[in-house]
């Protein structure tokens, strides 16, 4: 009877590892599919920026202000990434802030992509922001810790992008 | 929207036959997509199976149940589960759109079976329960599945992050905007008139708030004169009322769409007093689109529609003379109530289908990233291996 017990025991613990292991294994592939998602928006914002900066709307300096925030963007590593995201930000606040008149279809239909990316890249980066905490929340248990189920499944690193997305 | 045709499942926890906003939201929703192009499945429980739209499937017959202070038609149990795996390995769908995913019903059981791009939409706004927390630790591995979550309103976002401590993003409910922009004036309702459209019989619509501060309106506005649309008897409602109040009422039974929009028009006020239980309230987004000045109770819902009071006036719930008193200083006050009315219809639009659908079809987007389609979850797999059972 105890042996009973004692098995029925050590299934249901191995059961709770497994379901745990997937758990976990989905999470982990939730933080790439949304960082695949925002890294895919943030690459397009810098590729419109260097646009913008070539476009008639920049004046010289704003155009080698942009293009050093676009490409210190695209290059950062992804735990400088957001820091280099929010100077991006930045550049384009002021340049859009100060810009009086756009004239110009193509300038136009710049800034109009430029507004609907932003508004994606908010709440991809809520998404994102969301997986990150939740699994660096779930792989803090004990028990995942403990019989080491995240593998060699790297850390999610925290983006701290301020909302301040323009 | 792109080009590219998708095939989307959408799953509506409450039963398709019973009137109610996330059933509405639902089907408009599915139509909507449809004729963009796309193939969707809706799966809903369903007390006809035979009157459905050809894109919706039934998963059973609904079961009545007391949730959350009012009667919930759901489904589940393990037929049902069945179904839904059915439904889900049969779809082969791109995403999956799972409604109220944190209620007992056939959206949770989906959640828990499938594995993919899984989209949740929460539309409840309640106060913070102690049971939510209770079941908390069960429900959060099943939500912390879906890859993104759209909230319907301000206040359902707060209760979701309260409750179940995770973030989403805001995408409205939406309206046919187009059908209420170009109400005309009739004179059988305009002056000083309070209009109410809705199932008045019901409680918890509030009508009775409205009765009770009616004696109060009256002392200082004598012509007022009370329409009210929707179906219901309404000999019952009045029966027990003076008959100098009685003679303010008008009950109009159903009314037609177009009549619906001259009507919100006309009105010199709408009025949506509801005590509670009101998730989104697309009734006062649709009178706003109509350019209708609106008042309306200060519960979480309207609250959040109506910008804190920026877009329509708010009045304490439950409470007559705070309700009297704004009605008379609205009602005497045209030009204050027609600057409100102009910001409300020009903040209605953002409700419209054509930004709605367009916004979840981005979230759909960005949860598709990475190109798997939905497939029923892996751990339940292999146990269903297990135990011989075919998926």
């Amino acid at each position: 009877m105890k042996f009973i017990i004692a098995l029925f025991v050590v299934a249901l613990f191995a059961w709770y590892l497994s379901y745990s292991a997937t758990r976990l294994d989905r999470l982990h592939h939730r933080v790439e599919t949304s960082w695949a998602n925002l890294d895919g928006l943030l690459q397009r914002r810098a590729a419109i920026a260097i646009e913008i900066a070539r476009s008639e709307i920049s004046d010289p300096a704003s155009a080698m202000l942009l293009t050093f925030a676009a490409h210190q963007a695209r290059e950062a590593s992804v735990r400088d990434r957001s820091q280099a995201e929010t100077g991006l930000s930045g550049a384009l606040g002021i340049l859009i802030e100060t810009a009086t008149e756009i004239s110009g279809e193509i300038e136009k239909d710049l800034i109009r992509e430029l507004s609907e990316l932003t508004e994606k890249i908010k709440m991809a980066i809520a998404m994102h922001v969301d997986a990150v905490t939740r699994t660096q929340l779930v792989r803090k248990k004990a028990i995942n810790r403990i019989f080491r189920l995240a593998g060699t499944a790297p850390e999610p690193v925290t983006y701290e992008f301020e909302g301040d997305v323009l | 929207m792109p080009l590219s045709k998708k095939r989307i499942g959408i799953v509506c926890p409450y039963g398709w036959d019973t009137p109610g906003g996330v059933q509405s939201h639902v089907r408009d929703l599915a139509e909507y997509l449809i004729r963009e192009g796309h193939f969707v499945s809706v799966l809903a429980p369903a007390i006809d199976d035979e009157n459905l739209p050809e894109y919706v499937t039934s998963a059973g017959r609904p079961i009545a149940i007391p949730y959350n202070g009012a009667v919930a038609r759901v489904l589940f149990g393990p037929i049902a589960f069945s179904r839904v795996r059915h439904w889900i390995s049969q779809g082969n769908f791109d995403v999956l759109h799972l409604h109220e995913p944190a209620i007992p019903s056939i959206s949770l059981l989906a959640c828990w079976a499938a594995e993919g791009p899984l989209v949740g939409t929460f539309h409840a706004a309640a106060k913070r329960q102690k049971v939510t927390f209770a079941v908390a630790p069960f429900l959060e591995p099943v939500i912390e599945k879906l890859n993104a979550r759209i909230a319907v309103s301000e206040a359902a976002r707060e209760t979701l992050t309260e409750h179940l401590d995770t973030d989403a993003i805001v995408v409205p409910n939406g309206i046919y905007a187009s059908l209420y922009r170009d109400g005309t004036l009739d004179s059988r309702w305009t002056g000083n008139t309070v209009g109410f459209i809705g199932r008045f019989e019901e409680p918890r619509k509030g009508l009775s708030v409205l009765i009770d501060a009616l004696p109060s309106i009256i002392a200082e506005i004598p012509d007022i004169k009370i329409f009210v649309a929707g179906p219901g008897e309404s000999a019952d409602t009045v029966k027990d009322m003076q008959p100098s109040l009685r003679s303010r009422f008008t009950f109009m039974g159903r009314i037609s769409e177009h009549e619906k929009a001259n009507f919100l028009a006309s009105v010199g006020l709408y009025i949506a007093p509801n005590t509670g239980g009101e998730s989104f309230g697309i009734i006062l987004a649709e009178a706003l689109a109509a350019g209708a000045s609106v008042i309306a109770s200060d519960i979480p819902a309207f609250d959040s529609l109506l910008g804190h009071g920026e877009y329509g006036t708010l009045f304490e719930s439950e409470n007559s003379q705070d309700l009297a008193a704004k009605v008379i200083e609205l009602l005497k006050n045209a030009e204050g109530r027609k600057a409100i009315a102009e910001r409300g219809k020009v903040y209605a639009q953002a409700f419209d289908w054509d930004v709605v659908a367009d916004k979840i079809y981005d979230v759909y987007q960005m949860a598709m990233v990475g190109g798997t389609g939905v497939t029923l979850s892996s751990e339940n797999r292999a146990w269903n291996k297990l135990l011989g059972r075919q998926s």
